[in-house]
Protein backbone atom coordinates (compact mmCIF):
# COMPACT_ATOMS: atom_id res chain seq x y z
CA UNK A 1 0.00 0.00 0.00
CA UNK A 2 2.72 2.38 1.02
CA UNK A 3 4.50 2.51 -2.08
CA UNK A 4 1.99 3.23 -4.49
CA UNK A 5 0.81 6.28 -1.95
CA UNK A 6 4.38 7.48 -2.22
CA UNK A 7 4.16 6.96 -6.24
CA UNK A 8 1.59 9.23 -6.67
CA UNK A 9 2.77 12.08 -4.17
CA UNK A 10 5.83 11.85 -6.62
CA UNK A 11 3.34 11.87 -9.77
CA UNK A 12 1.76 15.17 -8.52
CA UNK A 13 5.11 16.73 -7.58
CA UNK A 14 6.36 16.32 -11.21
CA UNK A 15 3.29 17.63 -12.81
CA UNK A 16 4.14 20.86 -10.59
CA UNK A 17 7.49 20.77 -11.29
CA UNK A 18 6.51 20.06 -15.46
CA UNK A 19 5.08 23.28 -15.34
CA UNK A 20 6.87 25.33 -13.13
CA UNK A 21 10.12 24.86 -15.31
CA UNK A 22 8.05 26.02 -18.09
CA UNK A 23 6.92 29.53 -16.20
CA UNK A 24 10.72 29.67 -14.82
CA UNK A 25 11.95 29.45 -18.62
CA UNK A 26 10.05 32.20 -19.67
CA UNK A 27 11.42 34.13 -17.12
CA UNK A 28 14.86 33.46 -18.06
CA UNK A 29 13.87 34.25 -21.78
CA UNK A 30 12.48 37.43 -20.97
CA UNK A 31 16.31 37.94 -18.49
CA UNK A 32 18.30 36.87 -21.86
CA UNK A 33 15.95 39.51 -24.11
CA UNK A 34 16.48 42.45 -22.15
CA UNK A 35 20.35 41.55 -21.50
CA UNK A 36 20.67 41.68 -25.21
CA UNK A 37 19.65 44.59 -25.50
CA UNK A 38 21.72 45.62 -23.01
CA UNK A 39 25.30 44.50 -23.84
CA UNK A 40 26.14 45.77 -27.18
CA UNK A 41 27.41 44.11 -29.32
CA UNK A 42 28.18 40.80 -27.12
CA UNK A 43 24.02 41.31 -27.71
CA UNK A 44 24.01 39.30 -30.88
CA UNK A 45 25.07 35.70 -29.16
CA UNK A 46 23.00 36.16 -26.48
CA UNK A 47 20.16 37.25 -28.62
CA UNK A 48 20.83 33.81 -30.74
CA UNK A 49 20.46 32.34 -27.37
CA UNK A 50 17.57 33.73 -26.70
CA UNK A 51 16.18 31.80 -29.78
CA UNK A 52 17.65 28.50 -28.86
CA UNK A 53 15.96 28.99 -25.46
CA UNK A 54 12.53 29.93 -26.88
CA UNK A 55 12.84 27.99 -29.64
CA UNK A 56 13.77 24.46 -28.35
CA UNK A 57 13.19 24.64 -24.84
CA UNK A 58 10.35 27.53 -23.83
CA UNK A 59 7.95 27.19 -26.68
CA UNK A 60 7.63 23.47 -26.63
CA UNK A 61 7.01 23.07 -23.21
CA UNK A 62 4.23 25.59 -23.34
CA UNK A 63 2.71 23.77 -26.18
CA UNK A 64 3.22 20.68 -24.49
CA UNK A 65 1.40 21.96 -20.94
CA UNK A 66 -1.27 23.44 -22.90
CA UNK A 67 -2.12 20.81 -25.61
CA UNK A 68 -2.36 18.04 -23.25
CA UNK A 69 -5.34 20.45 -22.15
CA UNK A 70 -7.19 21.19 -25.11
CA UNK A 71 -5.62 18.65 -28.20
CA UNK A 72 -8.30 15.38 -27.91
CA UNK A 73 -6.10 12.25 -27.29
CA UNK A 74 -8.24 9.57 -29.40
CA UNK A 75 -8.09 8.91 -32.80
CA UNK A 76 -8.75 12.20 -35.09
CA UNK A 77 -7.02 10.94 -38.29
CA UNK A 78 -4.14 12.94 -37.28
CA UNK A 79 -1.04 12.56 -35.58
CA UNK A 80 0.45 14.68 -33.21
CA UNK A 81 4.43 15.97 -32.44
CA UNK A 82 6.04 15.25 -28.95
CA UNK A 83 4.99 18.44 -28.08
CA UNK A 84 1.25 17.31 -28.63
CA UNK A 85 0.30 19.50 -31.41
CA UNK A 86 -1.43 18.13 -34.29
CA UNK A 87 1.04 16.91 -36.93
CA UNK A 88 0.72 15.28 -40.08
CA UNK A 89 -2.94 13.85 -41.43
CA UNK A 90 -3.19 9.76 -41.55
CA UNK A 91 -4.14 9.15 -45.18
CA UNK A 92 -2.95 5.39 -45.67
CA UNK A 93 -3.73 2.34 -44.55
CA UNK A 94 -2.45 -1.04 -45.21
CA UNK A 95 -3.35 -4.88 -44.27
CA UNK A 96 -0.57 -7.48 -43.72
CA UNK A 97 2.18 -8.78 -41.22
CA UNK A 98 5.22 -6.29 -40.76
CA UNK A 99 7.51 -8.77 -43.26
CA UNK A 100 5.10 -7.83 -45.87
CA UNK A 101 5.27 -4.06 -45.80
CA UNK A 102 8.86 -4.28 -45.51
CA UNK A 103 9.10 -6.01 -48.83
CA UNK A 104 6.44 -3.86 -50.71
CA UNK A 105 8.03 -0.78 -50.05
CA UNK A 106 11.73 -2.44 -50.27
CA UNK A 107 10.55 -3.42 -53.67
CA UNK A 108 9.11 -0.10 -55.08
CA UNK A 109 12.42 1.85 -54.13
CA UNK A 110 11.86 3.21 -50.45
CA UNK A 111 14.35 3.18 -48.43
CA UNK A 112 13.82 2.90 -44.74
CA UNK A 113 14.89 5.34 -42.42
CA UNK A 114 17.54 5.29 -39.67
CA UNK A 115 16.22 5.97 -36.02
CA UNK A 116 17.03 8.86 -34.50
CA UNK A 117 20.34 8.81 -32.48
CA UNK A 118 23.54 10.46 -31.98
CA UNK A 119 25.53 8.50 -34.79
CA UNK A 120 22.45 9.34 -36.90
CA UNK A 121 22.34 13.11 -36.68
CA UNK A 122 25.69 12.94 -36.91
CA UNK A 123 25.88 11.60 -40.68
CA UNK A 124 22.52 14.35 -41.60
CA UNK A 125 25.88 17.16 -40.09
CA UNK A 126 28.29 15.58 -42.15
CA UNK A 127 26.08 14.94 -45.26
CA UNK A 128 24.51 18.38 -45.18
CA UNK A 129 28.05 20.01 -45.30
CA UNK A 130 29.44 17.34 -47.96
CA UNK A 131 26.58 17.09 -50.26
CA UNK A 132 26.49 13.53 -49.93
CA UNK A 133 23.25 12.15 -49.97
CA UNK A 134 21.88 9.99 -47.04
CA UNK A 135 19.19 7.82 -48.15
CA UNK A 136 17.87 6.37 -44.87
CA UNK A 137 18.24 10.32 -42.96
CA UNK A 138 15.85 9.49 -39.69
CA UNK A 139 12.97 11.36 -39.95
CA UNK A 140 11.29 13.09 -36.73
CA UNK A 141 9.66 11.43 -34.57
CA UNK A 142 5.49 12.01 -35.03
CA UNK A 143 2.72 10.41 -32.54
CA UNK A 144 -0.58 7.99 -32.52
CA UNK A 145 -1.77 6.28 -29.97
CA UNK A 146 0.48 7.69 -27.36
CA UNK A 147 3.48 6.05 -29.11
CA UNK A 148 6.12 7.17 -31.90
CA UNK A 149 5.93 5.46 -35.11
CA UNK A 150 7.08 2.36 -35.75
CA UNK A 151 9.28 2.93 -38.73
CA UNK A 152 9.72 4.80 -41.96
CA UNK A 153 10.61 4.86 -45.22
CA UNK A 154 11.42 7.39 -47.76
CA UNK A 155 12.77 8.28 -51.01
CA UNK A 156 14.92 11.09 -51.14
CA UNK A 157 14.55 13.40 -54.38
CA UNK A 158 17.41 13.25 -56.60
CA UNK A 159 20.52 15.94 -55.15
CA UNK A 160 18.73 18.07 -53.00
CA UNK A 161 18.34 16.34 -49.44
CA UNK A 162 15.82 19.27 -48.77
CA UNK A 163 13.25 17.48 -50.83
CA UNK A 164 12.21 14.39 -50.26
CA UNK A 165 9.29 11.63 -49.84
CA UNK A 166 8.38 10.24 -46.70
CA UNK A 167 5.62 7.87 -44.66
CA UNK A 168 5.31 7.01 -41.21
CA UNK A 169 3.82 3.83 -40.49
CA UNK A 170 1.90 2.62 -36.64
CA UNK A 171 0.61 -0.58 -36.10
CA UNK A 172 -2.88 -0.48 -34.49
CA UNK A 173 -3.23 -1.67 -31.48
CA UNK A 174 -5.22 -5.01 -31.14
CA UNK A 175 -8.56 -5.03 -31.81
CA UNK A 176 -9.11 -1.16 -32.59
CA UNK A 177 -11.44 -0.55 -35.68
CA UNK A 178 -11.13 2.63 -37.60
CA UNK A 179 -14.21 5.32 -36.78
CA UNK A 180 -16.96 3.18 -39.24
CA UNK A 181 -15.84 -0.02 -37.99
CA UNK A 182 -13.54 -1.24 -40.78
CA UNK A 183 -10.26 -3.15 -39.20
CA UNK A 184 -6.82 -2.26 -40.02
CA UNK A 185 -3.21 -3.54 -39.27
CA UNK A 186 -1.42 -0.40 -39.64
CA UNK A 187 -1.70 3.32 -40.51
CA UNK A 188 0.03 5.60 -41.96
CA UNK A 189 1.54 8.97 -42.91
CA UNK A 190 2.54 10.22 -45.77
CA UNK A 191 3.63 14.25 -46.72
CA UNK A 192 6.22 15.54 -49.04
CA UNK A 193 9.79 17.61 -47.85
CA UNK A 194 9.72 20.30 -49.76
CA UNK A 195 11.93 22.85 -47.85
CA UNK A 196 13.97 23.82 -44.77
CA UNK A 197 12.29 26.28 -42.66
CA UNK A 198 11.22 27.70 -39.31
CA UNK A 199 8.45 26.15 -37.68
CA UNK A 200 5.23 28.90 -37.15
CA UNK A 201 4.11 27.31 -33.47
CA UNK A 202 7.74 26.71 -32.36
CA UNK A 203 10.44 28.81 -34.51
CA UNK A 204 12.80 25.64 -34.95
CA UNK A 205 14.37 24.69 -38.06
CA UNK A 206 12.48 22.15 -39.37
CA UNK A 207 11.13 20.70 -42.77
CA UNK A 208 7.73 22.46 -44.61
CA UNK A 209 5.50 19.62 -46.15
CA UNK A 210 3.86 20.32 -49.52
CA UNK A 211 0.09 21.57 -48.61
CA UNK A 212 -1.69 18.99 -50.90
CA UNK A 213 -1.01 16.05 -48.98
CA UNK A 214 -3.14 13.60 -51.78
CA UNK A 215 -0.41 14.36 -54.59
CA UNK A 216 1.94 12.18 -52.18
CA UNK A 217 -0.64 9.66 -50.76
CA UNK A 218 -1.42 8.70 -54.26
CA UNK A 219 2.43 8.89 -55.33
CA UNK A 220 3.01 6.11 -52.58
CA UNK A 221 0.26 3.63 -53.42
CA UNK A 222 1.35 3.84 -57.52
CA UNK A 223 4.63 3.49 -56.49
CA UNK A 224 3.33 0.63 -54.16
CA UNK A 225 0.71 -1.08 -56.94
CA UNK A 226 3.47 -1.11 -59.56
CA UNK A 227 6.19 -3.19 -57.91
CA UNK A 228 3.82 -5.27 -56.05
CA UNK A 229 0.95 -6.47 -58.89
CA UNK A 230 -0.98 -8.24 -56.22
CA UNK A 231 -1.46 -5.42 -53.73
CA UNK A 232 -5.49 -5.15 -53.46
CA UNK A 233 -6.51 -1.27 -53.08
CA UNK A 234 -9.75 -0.25 -51.82
CA UNK A 235 -10.31 3.02 -50.85
CA UNK A 236 -12.89 4.75 -48.14
CA UNK A 237 -14.72 7.44 -49.64
CA UNK A 238 -15.03 10.39 -47.91
CA UNK A 239 -13.48 8.97 -44.67
CA UNK A 240 -13.03 12.17 -43.47
CA UNK A 241 -14.55 15.19 -44.58
CA UNK A 242 -12.18 17.14 -47.16
CA UNK A 243 -10.54 19.58 -44.68
CA UNK A 244 -8.03 22.13 -44.93
CA UNK A 245 -5.51 22.66 -41.68
CA UNK A 246 -2.04 23.19 -40.10
CA UNK A 247 0.13 20.64 -39.78
CA UNK A 248 2.84 20.46 -36.42
CA UNK A 249 5.25 23.13 -37.80
CA UNK A 250 2.60 25.61 -39.11
CA UNK A 251 2.73 24.52 -42.97
CA UNK A 252 -1.12 24.19 -44.65
CA UNK A 253 -2.46 20.99 -45.37
CA UNK A 254 -5.33 20.18 -47.45
CA UNK A 255 -6.94 17.02 -48.76
CA UNK A 256 -9.95 15.50 -49.68
CA UNK A 257 -10.24 12.86 -46.84
CA UNK A 258 -10.11 9.72 -48.63
CA UNK A 259 -8.82 6.57 -47.10
CA UNK A 260 -7.09 4.24 -48.96
CA UNK A 261 -5.96 0.36 -47.53
CA UNK A 262 -3.79 -1.20 -49.60
CA UNK A 263 -3.84 -4.82 -48.69
CA UNK A 264 -0.40 -6.48 -49.22
CA UNK A 265 -1.71 -10.30 -47.52
CA UNK A 266 -1.68 -11.60 -50.71
CA UNK A 267 1.79 -9.93 -52.65
CA UNK A 268 3.76 -10.76 -49.16
CA UNK A 269 4.78 -14.19 -50.76
CA UNK A 270 8.06 -13.89 -52.45
CA UNK A 271 7.76 -16.13 -56.16
CA UNK B 1 -25.60 4.31 -10.38
CA UNK B 2 -24.18 5.74 -13.03
CA UNK B 3 -20.68 3.75 -12.14
CA UNK B 4 -22.81 0.47 -11.53
CA UNK B 5 -24.41 0.63 -15.12
CA UNK B 6 -21.39 0.92 -16.44
CA UNK B 7 -20.05 -2.33 -14.90
CA UNK B 8 -23.00 -4.40 -16.39
CA UNK B 9 -22.75 -3.17 -20.13
CA UNK B 10 -20.57 -5.16 -22.00
CA UNK B 11 -17.32 -3.75 -22.55
CA UNK B 12 -16.60 -2.15 -25.57
CA UNK B 13 -13.11 -1.27 -26.52
CA UNK B 14 -12.30 2.54 -26.86
CA UNK B 15 -9.78 4.50 -28.25
CA UNK B 16 -9.66 6.83 -24.92
CA UNK B 17 -8.78 3.80 -22.85
CA UNK B 18 -5.12 4.79 -21.16
CA UNK B 19 -2.55 3.76 -23.66
CA UNK B 20 -1.65 0.95 -21.15
CA UNK B 21 -4.34 -1.63 -21.26
CA UNK B 22 -5.22 -0.53 -25.29
CA UNK B 23 -2.29 -2.11 -26.13
CA UNK B 24 -1.75 -4.92 -23.83
CA UNK B 25 1.62 -5.22 -21.12
CA UNK B 26 3.48 -6.98 -23.65
CA UNK B 27 3.01 -4.75 -26.56
CA UNK B 28 3.59 -0.99 -25.15
CA UNK B 29 6.56 -0.91 -27.32
CA UNK B 30 10.34 -1.57 -26.29
CA UNK B 31 10.80 -0.27 -22.94
CA UNK B 32 12.56 2.33 -22.82
CA UNK B 33 16.05 1.00 -21.34
CA UNK B 34 18.27 3.74 -23.18
CA UNK B 35 18.77 6.89 -20.97
CA UNK B 36 17.57 9.38 -22.61
CA UNK B 37 19.55 12.29 -23.79
CA UNK B 38 17.64 14.96 -21.48
CA UNK B 39 18.51 12.61 -18.29
CA UNK B 40 22.55 13.01 -19.16
CA UNK B 41 22.27 16.50 -19.81
CA UNK B 42 20.91 17.22 -16.40
CA UNK B 43 23.05 14.52 -14.89
CA UNK B 44 26.33 16.52 -16.70
CA UNK B 45 25.07 19.61 -14.92
CA UNK B 46 24.55 18.18 -11.31
CA UNK B 47 27.89 17.00 -11.40
CA UNK B 48 29.28 20.27 -13.03
CA UNK B 49 27.92 21.97 -10.21
CA UNK B 50 29.27 19.71 -7.79
CA UNK B 51 32.51 20.52 -9.44
CA UNK B 52 31.67 24.29 -9.26
CA UNK B 53 31.59 23.67 -5.30
CA UNK B 54 35.20 21.60 -5.32
CA UNK B 55 36.54 24.88 -7.18
CA UNK B 56 34.89 27.46 -4.52
CA UNK B 57 36.09 25.23 -1.19
CA UNK B 58 39.68 25.51 -2.61
CA UNK B 59 39.39 29.04 -3.89
CA UNK B 60 37.42 29.79 0.12
CA UNK B 61 40.63 27.95 1.69
CA UNK B 62 43.21 29.66 0.01
CA UNK B 63 41.78 32.89 0.63
CA UNK B 64 40.65 31.92 4.22
CA UNK B 65 43.32 34.09 6.32
CA UNK B 66 42.17 37.10 4.15
CA UNK B 67 38.75 36.52 4.96
CA UNK B 68 39.40 35.93 8.05
CA UNK B 69 41.15 39.44 8.81
CA UNK B 70 38.97 41.76 6.65
CA UNK B 71 35.39 40.09 8.62
CA UNK B 72 37.69 40.75 12.48
CA UNK B 73 37.26 37.17 13.72
CA UNK B 74 38.57 36.42 16.51
CA UNK B 75 41.92 34.36 16.24
CA UNK B 76 40.75 31.62 18.90
CA UNK B 77 37.57 30.48 16.87
CA UNK B 78 38.64 30.68 13.60
CA UNK B 79 39.45 27.18 12.52
CA UNK B 80 36.23 26.06 14.19
CA UNK B 81 34.31 28.58 11.67
CA UNK B 82 36.79 27.43 8.93
CA UNK B 83 36.00 23.80 9.90
CA UNK B 84 31.72 24.01 9.66
CA UNK B 85 32.41 26.29 6.34
CA UNK B 86 34.37 22.89 4.79
CA UNK B 87 32.21 20.17 6.69
CA UNK B 88 29.26 22.20 5.02
CA UNK B 89 30.17 22.49 1.61
CA UNK B 90 31.88 19.03 1.23
CA UNK B 91 27.88 17.15 2.24
CA UNK B 92 26.68 19.77 -0.42
CA UNK B 93 29.58 18.67 -3.18
CA UNK B 94 29.10 14.82 -1.82
CA UNK B 95 24.91 15.02 -1.89
CA UNK B 96 25.35 16.35 -5.35
CA UNK B 97 27.76 13.68 -6.46
CA UNK B 98 25.53 10.95 -4.68
CA UNK B 99 22.07 12.51 -6.36
CA UNK B 100 24.02 12.44 -9.74
CA UNK B 101 24.94 9.34 -9.48
CA UNK B 102 21.62 7.84 -8.68
CA UNK B 103 19.99 9.64 -11.36
CA UNK B 104 22.07 8.84 -13.76
CA UNK B 105 21.09 5.07 -12.40
CA UNK B 106 17.82 5.08 -13.04
CA UNK B 107 16.30 6.41 -9.32
CA UNK B 108 13.18 8.57 -9.28
CA UNK B 109 13.21 10.05 -6.23
CA UNK B 110 16.78 11.29 -6.54
CA UNK B 111 15.15 13.46 -9.47
CA UNK B 112 12.42 14.25 -7.85
CA UNK B 113 15.04 15.52 -5.08
CA UNK B 114 17.06 17.63 -7.32
CA UNK B 115 13.78 19.28 -8.67
CA UNK B 116 12.99 20.00 -5.20
CA UNK B 117 16.36 21.99 -4.98
CA UNK B 118 16.06 23.51 -8.03
CA UNK B 119 13.03 24.74 -7.63
CA UNK B 120 14.11 26.68 -4.35
CA UNK B 121 16.84 27.99 -5.96
CA UNK B 122 14.98 29.70 -8.73
CA UNK B 123 11.91 30.78 -6.58
CA UNK B 124 15.17 32.33 -3.97
CA UNK B 125 15.93 33.86 -7.44
CA UNK B 126 12.96 35.35 -8.90
CA UNK B 127 12.05 36.89 -5.37
CA UNK B 128 14.74 38.74 -5.13
CA UNK B 129 14.87 40.14 -8.84
CA UNK B 130 10.94 41.00 -8.94
CA UNK B 131 10.46 41.94 -4.72
CA UNK B 132 13.48 43.42 -4.01
CA UNK B 133 14.56 44.57 -7.54
CA UNK B 134 17.91 42.70 -7.28
CA UNK B 135 19.79 42.76 -10.77
CA UNK B 136 20.25 39.73 -12.80
CA UNK B 137 22.88 40.13 -15.63
CA UNK B 138 25.50 38.09 -17.23
CA UNK B 139 27.99 40.16 -14.76
CA UNK B 140 25.65 38.55 -11.65
CA UNK B 141 23.83 35.79 -11.54
CA UNK B 142 22.41 35.43 -15.39
CA UNK B 143 24.44 32.04 -15.52
CA UNK B 144 23.81 30.66 -12.11
CA UNK B 145 19.86 30.92 -12.94
CA UNK B 146 19.98 29.82 -16.46
CA UNK B 147 21.73 26.91 -15.69
CA UNK B 148 19.21 26.01 -12.86
CA UNK B 149 16.35 26.59 -15.41
CA UNK B 150 17.96 24.53 -17.92
CA UNK B 151 18.25 21.49 -15.66
CA UNK B 152 14.98 21.41 -14.31
CA UNK B 153 13.78 21.79 -17.44
CA UNK B 154 15.85 18.57 -18.71
CA UNK B 155 14.96 16.80 -15.68
CA UNK B 156 10.98 17.44 -15.58
CA UNK B 157 10.95 16.68 -19.45
CA UNK B 158 8.19 13.57 -20.37
CA UNK B 159 11.22 11.47 -21.33
CA UNK B 160 13.20 11.85 -18.47
CA UNK B 161 10.31 11.05 -16.30
CA UNK B 162 8.92 8.05 -17.80
CA UNK B 163 13.14 6.34 -18.02
CA UNK B 164 13.33 7.09 -14.44
CA UNK B 165 9.99 6.04 -13.17
CA UNK B 166 10.09 2.87 -15.30
CA UNK B 167 13.66 2.08 -14.72
CA UNK B 168 12.83 2.12 -10.89
CA UNK B 169 9.95 0.09 -11.17
CA UNK B 170 12.16 -2.04 -13.25
CA UNK B 171 14.16 -2.13 -10.14
CA UNK B 172 11.75 -2.87 -7.33
CA UNK B 173 10.05 -5.08 -9.20
CA UNK B 174 12.73 -8.72 -8.53
CA UNK B 175 12.49 -7.56 -4.91
CA UNK B 176 9.74 -9.91 -3.46
CA UNK B 177 11.08 -12.76 -5.29
CA UNK B 178 14.64 -12.66 -3.87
Amino acid sequence: MAPKRRFSLLAVLDEFFFVFAGIAAVWLAWLLLTESFRTGWWGIPVFIAFWGLLAYLVLPRIHRVLTTIYVPDYFIGRTRTSDGLLGDPINLALQGDEDAVHRAFENAGWRRADPVTLRSSWRIIVSTLTRRSYDEAPVSPLYLFGRMQDFAYQQEVEGNPAKRHHVRFWRTPVGWLLPGGARVDWLAAGTFDRAVGLSLFTLQVTHKIDADTDIERDHIISSIRSSNPAAVLEVLRDFSTGYHSRNGGGDSIRTDGDLPILDLTKSGRRA
Amino acid sequence: MNSSMHKHAPRKRSATEPIESLLGAEDTGSPRSKRPAATVIGVIFVLGRACAGVLWLTAFTLLWPEIAREVELETEIRPAVYSIFLVGGLIGVLLLVVLGIAIWRGSNLARVLVMLGLTLSISVAAIGYFANGEEITIRTTLLTVALDIIVLLALSSRDARAWARSSSRRRAAPRPRR
